[in-house]
């Protein structure tokens, strides 16, 4: 991959200076149909339209410097794993123009941890878990693995006709985060306090799973970042000494063993991460991203991993929806100006692009990148 | 074995429950219990409020005090217990199904004597107009994690201006999304992403409205 946009987000993640501070919103499928005026009904069902409409807004807002790859239909996220939840789906369970949502429920039981740490995680969610969640039928499931594999095509295609590329190209979801999911917030928190071994078999056996999978499946990519999410173990939620004990250290193997082939992990961190940031600094020089939501003090990250780890965000969602271009404007230099200084640093959005996001404040995001030069930067 | 108080302060579930279990047997006055119950409580919202213990620590203690409450509610209706410090309509509103910060929120405030009116996820703004004319509260929560439940919640405090109804009560907004701005947007008193500071909000207030 070699393109004006792409190599500016490398050079940031090399931590190397910019002619100017690259941007890249987190456009999903959601914000994209506000963006273009297409109800979020219809998206749910064709992958097609999808992708039409993420490039169009990306034609329309004048482009950016790399995009999000994020060109599901929500049944496609719960098949996938990424979601491992039951789902409310726009124009199903909800109103035509409510994006999809996660139903927080317990479907993960005890006794599943160690069922994990027996036969993997990979072969418990095909086999028995993901009929627990979804009501798609296997012939559904197929079907819609499909639809996404043709929408990939589709996609590269769309990329290579603009000359831009994918921000990252694997993905996962942090084996502490898909079991929080998949067992609900209060039981997991209680497991974690009440029965921590068997949660942490399955972790183990997640971590090695994880990492197996994922060097296998970036091969097959011209690329070396992969975003790997985690929204629920931050100083937020848990004490420095749990996330010590059931986080840290799974995270660090598998950064580490994605690092040693040259692989950045592009981390999206939900929730404030400001009592956490200083663990960062144990990991390789430039082997990992930080993407904040706007809960996470970004002045503190760049302060903590300054020379160590690019940051990006974190235009908040509600910023967007509400403010005025002008404000949106403001909140962007003052990042660039920042966190931008000596380089390192993408400006994105905190978390996504909120789906009513306001067009004006859209473009507001994306032209400050493009036209704003700060002193310190330059 | 440690006081009740104790054993709620340091998560001690089990124990906790099976005090309660025997002192309910024992034929103790359950308001007695409830109020032990509350002091592990506000031991906890301090500690919270410290940074010793995390929204983790919160949400188990308010598991603990849900089924302490479960135990102690059959015993209190005998006895014909009701103390309420203050009542509060909590809602999600349309566009948005989430519920954990909410539904923390609404235990600790039981926890805290408050009369807790959960409307649910989802809500309509007249929905909650209506609930709002009925019980008449002190304060009205609106809680959201994603930004599509903006516009209803504007709504519905627009429908309560109308109505003249917006200045009997306070209005809390709180989660993962809320910032002044929107705080601002709808015209609330009060924004948070912490369910303990909203408790402390509502004590503050009632304490000094006497």
């Amino acid at each position: 991959m070699s393109n004006e946009g792409y190599e500016r987000v490398q050079t940031a993640m090399r931590l190397e200076p910019t002619d100017r501070i690259p941007v890249v919103p987190t456009l999903l499928p959601e914000p994209a149909a506000g963006l273009a005026g297409v109800l979020l009904g219809d998206m749910v069902k064709d992958n097609t339209l999808v992708v039409e409409t993420i490039f169009k807004v990306f034609d329309e807002y004048g482009g950016w410097d790399a995009i999000y790859p994020g060109f599901y239909i929500p049944i496609q996220l719960q098949v996938m794993g990424n979601f491992p939840m039951k789902m409310s789906i726009s124009g199903q369970e909800l109103a035509p123009d409510i994006p999809f949502q996660l139903n927080e429920q317990e479907i993960l039981q005890v006794e599943d941890y160690d069922r994990i740490a027996e036969i993997g995680y990979d072969k418990f969610f095909q086999e028995d878990y993901l009929w627990r969640i979804t009501k798609a039928t296997p012939d559904e499931v197929k079907k819609h693995m499909d639809q996404l594999i043709a929408a990939d095509g589709l996609f590269t295609r769309c990329c290579a006709n603009r000359n831009i590329s994918r921000l990252f190209t694997g993905n996962g979801t942090h084996p502490f985060f898909t079991l929080s999911l998949m067992r609900s917030m209060v039981p997991f928190t209680q497991d974690v306090y009440y029965n921590p071994e068997p949660v942490e078999r399955a972790l183990q056996r997640m971590t090695d799973d994880l990492i197996a999978a994922k060097l296998a499946e970036m091969k097959h990519w011209d690329s070396n970042i992969w975003l790997f999410t985690e929204e629920r173990a931050g100083g937020y939620f848990f004490s420095p000494k749990m996330f010590e004990r059931f986080w840290w250290p799974y995270t660090r193997q598998i950064v580490e063993a994605m690092w040693e082939h040259g692989i950045v992990t592009l981390f999206h961190l939900d929730t404030c991460w400001d009592k956490n940031l200083a663990y960062f600094k144990q990991l390789p020089r430039g082997s990992i991203a930080l993407e904040l939501d706007g809960t996470t003090d970004l002045a503190l990250a760049k302060e903590i991993l300054n020379d160590h780890a690019c940051l990006k965000g974190d235009v908040p969602a509600a910023l967007l929806a509400l403010g005025t271009p002008e404000e949106v404007a403001s909140y962007c230099k003052e990042k660039i100006d920042i966190v931008g200084a000596g380089g390192g640093y993408i400006l994105g959005t905190g978390c996504s692009v909120p789906p009513n996001v306001k067009p004006e404040n859209f473009r507001a995001m994306i032209d400050t990148a493009k036209n704003y030069r700060p002193k310190a930067v330059l | 074995m440690g006081s009740l108080q104790e054993m709620i302060e340091t998560l001690e579930r089990d124990q906790a429950i099976e005090l309660i279990t025997q002192r309910l047997s024992s034929g103790e006055n359950p308001v007695a219990i409830l109020n032990d119950c509350r002091e592990g409580m506000t031991r906890i919202g301090e500690l919270f409020q410290e940074g010793d213990y995390f929204l983790a620590e919160l949400l188990l203690s308010a598991e603990i005090f849900k089924e302490a409450a479960a135990l102690l509610s059959p015993h209190l209706q005998k006895e014909g217990a009701t103390d309420v410090c203050g009542t509060i309509i909590l809602a999600t509103m349309r566009g948005d199904v989430h519920d954990l910060g909410k539904n923390i929120l609404a235990t600790l405030l039981r926890a805290q004597s408050f009369d807790v009116h959960d409307l649910g996820v989802n809500v309509e703004p007249t929905d909650l107009l209506q609930k709002v004319k009925e019980i008449e509260p002190d304060f009205v929560g609106l809680s959201a994690l994603i930004t599509t439940s903006f516009e209803s919640s504007k709504q519905a405090v627009d429908m309560l201006e109308e109505e003249g109804l917006r200045g009997k009560f306070k209005l809390l907004v709180g989660g993962g999304v809320t910032t002044n701005t929107f705080k601002d947007h709808i015209g609330a008193d009060f924004q948070t992403h912490d369910a303990s500071a909203g408790v402390e909000y509502c004590i503050e207030y009632m304490r000094k409205a006497g």
